[in-house]
């Protein structure tokens, strides 16, 4: 059991650190004929996908997923909020720009 | 444990907020000063911090499998990696402050540094939880499990400030 846990908290860390070095392509699929160059999409994926990562270290790492329900819907419902406010600043600066 | 992470969750979210709302406003100042980021180094960063992370998730799982010994040293090795972090962390202030790069160059920097310095003080207060942890774990007297897994769960709360904090310093356009 205990050789089974660590091999499902390897395989999340290899996740993990692979969406970390995805970013890279990400990144550099953002750049036009090697210029920096502003990208909702780059901003609102690499948003996302920093949230998804929380969700997965609040899961597996914190064992989230394996506690009482108030828990579990709470932690979801912070991503919830975290991703409405950035998301919805970010949106909101663009109007104002 | 669990009112604090969500709290701070909140406070670092407002920061998060009003960061991208001045970015969104302001594309192309942001865009010139953060092409002085090293990606790489933030990837690095990244997956040690994250590395810690799983260490210290591992310990929780032997220390309440009984195994302690096998704890204290994946807590030490999570130690081991947060200094990885704190260490590329000074470089980079370090290169960046070289290179002319400091607080009040651009708005951009002003941003980089408090983001980084109160994520900093965070992962500070953090080697003192994992002392804590490895304290409880060094003696048959104590090892009170709730306390490691109090402990482990700020160390985490640390590591994921940061996965937010590394995309929007370095990533987002």
């Amino acid at each position: 059991m205990q050789t089974k846990l660590n091999r499902r908290l390897l395989a999340i860390w290899l996740l993990l650190s692979a969406i970390t070095v995805g970013y890279v392509w990400i990144d550099r699929s953002a750049n036009h004929h090697g210029a920096r160059t502003a990208s909702t999409v780059v901003t609102v994926s690499a948003v996302v996908l920093a949230l998804f990562k929380v969700r997965v270290i609040m899961g597996e790492f914190m064992e989230v997923r394996g506690a009482p329900t108030l828990l579990r819907r709470l932690a979801d419902l912070w991503i919830v909020i975290m991703a409405a406010t950035m998301l919805g600043l970010y949106f909101a600066g663009k109007a104002a720009a | 444990m669990w009112f604090f992470v969500f709290f701070e969750s909140l406070v670092f979210t407002s920061y998060f907020g009003v960061y991208l709302y001045y970015r969104a406003r302001h594309e192309q100042a942001f865009l010139r000063s953060q092409s002085h980021l090293t990606l790489w180094l933030g990837v690095v960063e990244t997956i040690a911090l994250l590395a810690s992370s799983w260490s210290i998730a591992r310990s929780v799982q032997t220390s309440r499998a009984g195994d302690h010994a096998r704890a204290r040293r994946d807590a030490y090795i999570a130690a081991g990696l947060g200094m990885v972090f704190l260490v590329l962390k000074v470089v980079e202030w370090v290169r960046q402050i070289q290179a002319g790069h400091t607080f009040t160059s651009s708005d951009f920097f002003q941003y980089f540094y408090f983001l980084t310095v109160i994520h900093f003080i965070h992962l500070l207060i953090g080697f003192v939880a994992l002392g804590v942890l490895i304290y409880q774990l060094s003696s048959p007297a104590r090892r009170d499990q709730e306390l490691v897994e109090t402990c482990a769960t700020y160390w985490h709360t640390v590591d994921f400030f940061w996965v937010l904090i590394f995309a929007l310093l370095y990533v987002v356009r």
